[in-house]
């Protein structure tokens, strides 16, 4: 069996159990209400946006509509692999673990891939649910090209938040210190973003909240590459040919590179260090 | 089978500073461990609370790193990587708490998948700790001893040359630590080089073919228990019981401190510190009466105290300190 195949299977092995645990039956109501709930009101014929404004096609209302993402399916994504590590590391398991063959860089990959998928398959299920809703309502469905940018976007912005929780698991011993690490940190890019651009915003002398402002929506999009929440929307705004926040779509992605990697990276180095 | 040669491993702890609030300077850990795993063989690694031993075991074990010296198979002198020795070994850690809704078996499965184990093996390891029954059982319904067993099963996957069990009777009611012995026995009879640490040496003599004596992250001494006693200058004791007056010893030309007596409800207990055979006619002539009479070998706890140079009292009680502590190395020169 190839190193590839035996990381596969483990995570396969991780996934499962993570996807039929308690807390995913208790998050499903929550993300069913997100996704596909905001599909089918974003869908809406009679709908009108603040200032006034209506989607026009599917695309923009899938746009819209990824707000469930960001507030159901991120949180879920830190309520599943919040435990990965610590768990493990305090009952004693972690030890077994770090004492077979496999190397520990394949076991982390194999621990992430694991908790991503766990939250990566219901979201992608209910992502297909919204097109659907999405095509009765509207008669209308996205291209191939954004199918494929709305759902890779969907599954770097989750894996972007696993990384980040099991970073924070395989640094504390306690269970308590990892959540409260990875909720704090979707606090922050969720809602606490907005102030920090505000605050940048007026230590560079930008004038804050005008919409129609060139300057506050350049330094609003320059400073969402800092964040996860704020690279998906770039992502997804690479679609909608009617936003244009100066931030061109190599530089979204290349973003989303840099997001992927270097957390990755440091889980990984952590993980080859990690003392159960 | 498995040399280690000059090991040394000591745990970083937090020593926070103003400006370094992440700064950790060097705690207790192992110094200078040298040992040698022979096939088919029992050591007992035997030391009080914060010894080291669970340290080595996990140097051993390639969970931790060595920071000074090497780990060598065989006669080889290039030292092995920490991959072909956790291929070699499997370790057995203190207590893991399984726990979750995942089955026994998945449980394993899910480790076997590490180490190339199929679930025809599985089976196999789980009918030999005696879990066969409990394979589907969850383990949130595990029983202490069950986990242990488990525990053992995980130890075993991919049939590893060298097993390194840490407090491995813990939690185990009396006939399943015999069991536990007898499962011992067979896998050192298939060739399978054992290491027992614990601190609960009562469960050990008797078991184990070699000991190794760990105090404060040093092997004191390491060797057959005869070899043991020996190099620490012990020599066998004669133990007597008996019933009415105790003896006078001091009248068979026996120093005081050399029988230590004990005496409850009109019967004594006697310990002298050396062989005395002859000793018991004289006694029965001058109409003593004895119960019981055996010379028997110093005691792990006896060799413990004499390599370590502390009371039974302080063996035990004894806090290792996070201090510099110096270098003991039993019949060689201090370091």
């Amino acid at each position: 069996m190839s190193d590839f195949s035996r990381i596969a299977k483990l995570a396969k092995r991780l996934a499962i159990e993570r996807m039929f645990s308690m807390r995913m039956y208790i998050m499903l109501p929550i993300l069913v209400l997100f996704i596909p709930g905001m599909a089918w009101g974003f869908s809406d014929p009679d709908i009108v946006l603040p200032g006034g404004h209506q989607p026009e096609n599917a695309m923009e209302v899938l746009f819209y509509a990824s707000l469930g993402v960001v507030f159901g399916a991120t949180v879920c994504a830190v309520l599943l692999s919040y435990d990965s590590v610590s768990r493990e590391r305090a009952s004693g398991v972690l030890e077994l673990r770090l004492s077979q063959p496999m190397p520990r860089s394949h076991q982390a990959l194999s621990i992430a891939l694991g908790a991503w998928k766990a939250i990566l398959i219901p979201t992608w299920v209910l992502l297909l649910l919204s097109l659907v809703i999405v095509r009765y309502r509207m008669g209308e469905w996205i291209s191939a090209v954004d199918f494929i940018v709305y759902f890779v976007s969907t599954a770097l912005i989750l894996l972007w938040y696993v990384l980040f929780t099991l970073m924070a698991s395989s640094f504390t011993r306690e269970q308590a210190t990892s959540i409260s690490f990875g909720i704090g940190m979707w606090f922050l890019f969720t809602f606490l973003w907005a102030l920090v651009t505000t605050m940048v915003a007026f230590a560079s002398g930008v004038a804050i909240g005008q919409e129609n402002d060139a300057s506050w929506i350049m330094l609003e999009g320059a400073l969402d590459l800092l964040s996860p929440n704020g690279v998906y929307h770039h992502l997804l705004e690479s679609r909608l040919p009617q936003i244009d926040r100066g931030i061109a779509s190599w530089q979204s992605w290349g973003m989303a590179l840099v997001w992927t990697v270097v957390p990755f990276w440091v889980f990984i180095r952590r993980m080859n260090r990690v003392i159960p | 089978m498995l040399r280690m040669e000059y090991a040394g491993y000591r745990h970083s702890i937090y020593s926070p500073r103003l400006l370094q609030p992440w700064h950790t300077r060097p705690g207790p850990g192992v110094f200078s461990a040298e040992l040698s795993l022979y096939e088919g063989t029992i050591l007992g690694l035997v030391g009080p609370n914060g010894a080291g031993k669970t340290t080595l075991l996990r140097l051993l074990a390639g969970i931790l790193p060595l920071q000074k010296g090497k780990i060598c198979a065989g006669e080889e002198q290039e030292p092995i990587s920490s991959q072909e020795l956790r291929m070699k070994v499997g370790h057995m850690p203190e207590q893991v708490r399984w726990q979750g809704k995942k089955s026994v078996q998945q449980a394993l499965l899910e480790l076997g998948e590490m180490r190339h184990a199929d679930q025809n093996h599985i089976e196999q390891l789980l009918k030999l700790v005696g879990l066969q029954s409990r394979m589907s059982s969850p383990l949130n319904e595990l029983s202490q001893g069950m986990r242990q067993r488990l525990t053992l099963a995980a130890a075993l996957l991919g049939s590893p040359r060298i097993l390194l069990l840490d407090e491995p009777l813990n939690g185990l009611d009396p006939v399943a630590s015999e069991a536990f012995v007898l499962l011992l026995r067979k896998l050192t009879q298939k060739g399978v080089s054992i290491v027992i640490s614990s601190h609960r040496v009562d469960g050990l003599v008797g078991l184990i073919d070699r000991l190794a004596l760990m105090h404060q992250g040093q092997i004191l001494a390491e060797g057959t228990m005869d070899d043991v006693a020996r190099d620490l200058g012990l020599k066998n004791k004669t133990e007597m019981r008996g019933k009415g007056q105790m003896p006078e010893f001091t009248k068979y030309s026996f120093k005081k401190e050399d029988v230590e007596l004990r005496a409850d409800n009109g019967s004594w207990h006697a310990v002298i510190n050396k062989p005395q055979p002859e000793l018991l006619i004289e006694l029965l002539n001058d109409g003593h009466s004895l119960t019981e009479w055996k010379i028997r070998q110093p005691n792990v706890i006896e060799m413990l105290c004499a390599a370590t140079g502390l009371s039974i009292e302080d063996v035990g009680l004894e806090v290792t300190s996070s201090a510099t502590i110096p270098l003991r190395k039993f019949g060689g020169e201090e370091e």
